[in-house]
């Protein structure tokens, strides 16, 4: 029999909003047993961040509260102790002490102004009563202990100097300062690339095997959780939909709502014409109950396969038509030193001697780790950022050498989506004037009658409704608002465009609808796009032919399911080992070993 | 760092020069004629040639200018002779000739009127000045930040409305009006209360002839200077402390255990303080530069009014030094601030 250490009881917390009171966790219990990893999954919104918060009794107050329940927790020295209703000041002493937690946003998790090693020896000395220097040199030990490279200079580190997944390591070796009993990891890796993503989690593993804590991993992609959980809480609307061991979630999935979480995350071994959505699975009737639209899943994904034969098809009919793109040696440098006068003296290579074709209609995908220059290389070709050299020949001029006034007209066919929905939006602008304004700048259609038709149908083509033209970005969730994006690059009917990392900021059930509308586009509007992400399997999924970029540089190049099955360079193997693939068998395995 | 701040004064140093270039051309170009005021209508021709010749009158405008430029400078050349040794007070550094070049305070000729140098006149304004200024700043930025706290802290509730509704008072009084009501109330009609007194300078004679500081004197231009000021650093210390508290960072200092009290003087104050110090260090340069209105109101003869009362004068020269001296200080603080700014927030490159 495990030991319970954490026993939540019919746990409620509630939210005041404007809306009257808003249930965010509704009546839910578990257990979390002592040294076992439990992932709670589920969407934005499902209430699993409150959970946790709850546990940590971090809610803010007002305007939330925790109104109902009890958790319970095993404490070494007080026996059972009930969080729910302790004196703040014995709470505090439970906090970073016996419960530590981990945040979503390393960037901003820290505190700008206090070095990394200042920020985890307070832990230290605030719990445990050790002098300055002792702290400083378990703080040291801790980052050893998290493999950040080179302690001692991360230790007078500011967070500033260091990269997301080393702040993200800091995070870890703050949180587990005082050898807590229980981890709590909001999800930690969602802001991360995939590569730094599996060294987090493997770190995770690793600190939770060896030390026999307990471990809440909180994440919207089951994927994850499947390299990292032995248990499942699988959420959705404020209410546990099912739980179980990791293993029978994957292998015999009961809620529709899990299933459709499993399906809709692009799958790596076979091509498919598009991806699963929960709502394929399931719709929620009036008075608020579900209804199961189809069980077998297997079923659902088979349908949108698409054989080699079609893919190779499509590949020769797109190679048979022209080129619309073609980018020849560019390079993109910044100054990275200058001397006193301001003249350049080294740079950062962040484009170097950059080349490649696309095709009128084809997906091309742009992958690579950050900082490997994907980003800088889709918006040079736009001249967000003006290159240094090369060619970018779209339909056989040269982008890089247009007059301001050309450029303008040129806009009209290119187009980007960027990757973060929450500030590529202005919040002062209906979403109606945000899509009509390029039209507007541009000349587009005669009046604002005819105008604001557009933007009606494009809403309407980007599944939203006519009435939201006149609300604001901020009544919309982030999937919503990357499809007001979308919308808004559309309004000048492109036909070639360019998308930024356009669904890394989005739940994996919300990235899934909004891949299924790009490709919903394609079909419909022969756009070209450039797709770039971090992430190969949705790379994958997008693109007929895929540029795998590192260091400023092409690493390989070829179709998207040829560079997955037989990649040429190790780079590409890692980021292909990187994902998470959430397959069956790799979890059998990983039990099978620790057995 | 020392690179940083040797940076810095290089620039301060070319703001210098673009400002002397600046208060030279304007004060030339109006049609003023100082022979005729340091000597009176009257004066005879060869007295008037007499006084354009010292001044440099005579000669072409550029001449002018670097005459005026190299009087200016701490370094300059000047004649070797007791003459100008004596006019100059300078330290000879390198003597070549029938010149030298030297070392002095910026020499910023005499005034019109009363023949005195510029700088024993704006040195004599400049410690009222400087002691007004300090002390209402002092006041307001201390008052200002502790209630910024308060009301951030207690959002929404009772005292934060009070202190908002108060603030915005204090911002929308002009200081020669609250200068005027509290010379009149406290120094006049409460005296008697009070103890203050309407007017006075702020140095005052004992019975031995000893200069002292009237502390008495001092409180009420203080309260005037310092209103406006306090209502500002109060609505930004709270609009910066609320969006700090809200920060990721904040959450994770609660997670670590802190108590709230520590969390907020360590983790959020010195985040918040950034904006603030901006806008006290600009509050300051300003008031250093003289706040005529409360000097005049209270009778405190501080460079606010000796730059007014010359001006109105036609005594240029002293006009002059007065704006030079202000955009010295200005030039100063703004450099202080920089460092300020850097070893507040890491983020900022002292590259």
């Amino acid at each position: 029999m495990p030991e319970k250490l954490i026993e939540v009881k019919n746990l409620v917390t509630e939210f005041n909003t404007e809306n009257g009171l808003v249930r965010a966790v509704d009546n839910i219990s578990f257990d979390i047993n002592k040294g076992e990893i439990v992932g709670i999954v589920g969407e934005s919104g499902s209430g699993k961040s409150v959970t946790s918060l709850s546990i940590m009794r971090l809610i803010p107050n007002p305007p939330g509260k925790i109104s109902g329940g009890q958790i319970l927790y095993n404490h070494t020295q007080k026996g059972t102790i009930d969080i729910t209703n302790l004196p703040e000041e014995e709470m505090r002493s439970i906090r970073g002490n016996e419960i530590s937690m981990i945040f979503q946003e390393p960037m901003t998790s820290l505190n700008p102004v206090f070095t990394c090693g200042d920020q985890v020896a307070e832990a230290i000395m605030l719990h445990q009563k050790v002098s300055k220097k002792e702290a400083e040199q378990r703080t040291l030990a801790l980052f050893e202990k998290v493999k950040l490279p080179n302690p001692p200079r991360i230790l007078k580190a500011y967070p500033h100097q260091l990269s997301g997944g080393q702040k993200q390591r800091v995070m870890i070796a703050m949180a587990m300062s005082c050898n807590p009993h229980v981890l709590i990891a909001d999800e930690p890796t969602t802001a991360l690339d995939v590569t730094v993503q599996k060294t987090i989690l493997e770190l995770i593993l690793g600190l939770s095997k060896e030390t026999g804590m307990s471990t809440i991993f909180i994440t919207h992609d089951l994927g994850v959780i499947g390299e990292i959980a032995d248990r499942v809480i699988v959420m959705y609307k404020g209410k546990i939909v099912e739980q179980g061991s990791v293993v029978d979630i994957f292998a015999n999935p009961q809620h529709p709502y899990t299933k459709g979480l499993l399906a809709c995350r692009p799958p790596l071994d076979k091509r498919l014409s598009k991806l699963p959505i929960i709502s394929d699975f399931m719709k929620e009737k009036e008075d608020g109950t579900l209804e199961e639209l189809a069980s077998d899943m297997q079923q659902l994904v088979d349908a949108y396969v698409v054989t080699p034969e079609a893919t190779i098809a499509r590949m020769a009919k797109l190679e048979a038509g022209k080129k619309i793109l073609e980018v020849k040696n560019m390079q993109t440098w910044f100054p990275s030193k200058t001397n006193i006068f301001g003249k350049p003296l080294e740079y950062v290579k962040a484009v170097d001697d950059v080349s490649f074709d696309v095709y009128e209609g084809e997906t091309l995908g742009l992958v690579g780790e950050s900082g490997c220059g994907k980003t800088t290389l889709g918006r040079s070709i736009l001249r967000l950022i003006e290159p240094t050299g090369g060619q970018a020949l779209f339909e056989g001029r040269d982008i890089l050498k247009l007059a301001p006034k050309e450029l303008k007209d040129l806009r009209e066919h290119m187009q980007i989506i960027f990757q973060d929905p929450y500030s590529s939006l202005n919040p002062r602008l209906t979403i109606g004037s945000a899509i009509m304004e390029p039209m507007q700048v541009h000349g587009k259609y005669n009046s604002d009658k005819e105008r604001k038709d557009m933007v009606v149908e494009l809403l309407q083509k980007v599944n939203m409704k006519p009435e939201h033209f006149n609300r604001y970005p901020h009544e919309f969730s982030g999937g919503q608002r990357q499809r007001i994006c979308i919308a808004r690059a559309l309004a000048l009917n492109p036909r070639f465009i360019i998308c930024d990392e356009s669904v890394s900021a989005l739940d994996v059930s919300v990235q899934a609808q909004v891949l299924n509308l790009l490709i919903k586009l394609r079909e419909e509007f022969k756009f070209t796009y450039i797709f770039i992400s971090h992430d190969l399997s949705v790379v994958k999924f997008m693109s007929d032919r895929m540029v795998v970029m590192n260091k400023g540089r092409i690493e390989e190049m070829g179709l998207a399911d040829e560079i997955y099955h037989h990649p040429q360079k190790e780079y590409t193997q890692k980021l292909i080992d990187a994902i998470p693939k959430g397959r069956l068998e790799d979890i059998k395995n990983r039990f099978a070993v620790d057995i | 760092m020392i690179q940083f701040i040797l940076k810095r004064l290089g620039y301060g140093i070319l703001v210098m020069v673009g400002v002397v270039t600046v208060v030279f051309t304007l004060f030339n170009i109006l049609p003023v004629d100082p022979a005729r005021l340091t000597l009176g209508q009257r004066a005879d021709v060869e007295s008037v040639e007499a006084i354009n010749k010292e001044l440099g009158l005579d000669k072409p405008m550029p001449v002018q200018f670097a005459m005026y430029l190299n009087d200016i400078s701490p370094i300059a050349i000047h004649e070797n002779n007791l003459e100008a040794k004596e006019k100059y007070k300078y330290l000879k550094l390198i003597p070549f000739g029938k010149e030298a070049l030297v070392l002095k305070a910026p020499y910023l000729r005499r005034s019109y009127q009363t023949k005195r140098p510029v700088s024993e006149v704006l040195g004599e304004a400049m410690p009222q000045t400087i002691i007004l200024a300090v002390a209402s700043m002092l006041i307001a930025t201390f008052l200002g930040i502790l209630f910024g706290i308060i009301a951030a802290i207690r959002q929404h509730s009772w005292l934060d409305s009070f202190l908002m509704a108060f603030s915005q008072l204090g911002i929308s009084i002009p200081s020669y009006l609250s200068a005027i009501l509290l010379s009149h109330f406290f120094g006049n009609v409460l005296a008697d209360i009070t103890g203050l007194n309407q007017t006075g300078g702020l140095f005052e004679m004992d019975d031995f002839g000893n200069r002292f500081l009237s502390i008495k004197n001092l409180i009420l231009p203080t309260i005037a200077l310092g209103t406006r000021p306090i209502g500002i650093i109060f609505q930004l210390t709270r609009t910066s402390m609320l969006e700090v508290l809200n920060q990721d960072y904040i959450r994770t200092a609660k997670a670590k255990g802190l108590a709230f009290g520590k969390i907020l003087y360590k983790h959020a104050l010195r985040n918040a303080l950034n904006p603030v110090v901006t806008t006290v260090s600009g509050w300051f340069a300003a008031l250093l530069a003289g706040a005529f209105f409360v000097e005049y109101q209270f009778g405190i003869r501080g460079l606010g009014l000796e730059a007014v009362d010359s001006l109105l004068k036609f005594d240029f020269p002293i006009t002059m030094g007065a704006v030079l001296y202000t955009a010295f200080i200005f030039v100063i603080i703004n450099i202080l601030v920089d460092i300020l700014y850097a070893v507040l927030d890491p983020r900022i490159s002292v590259k």
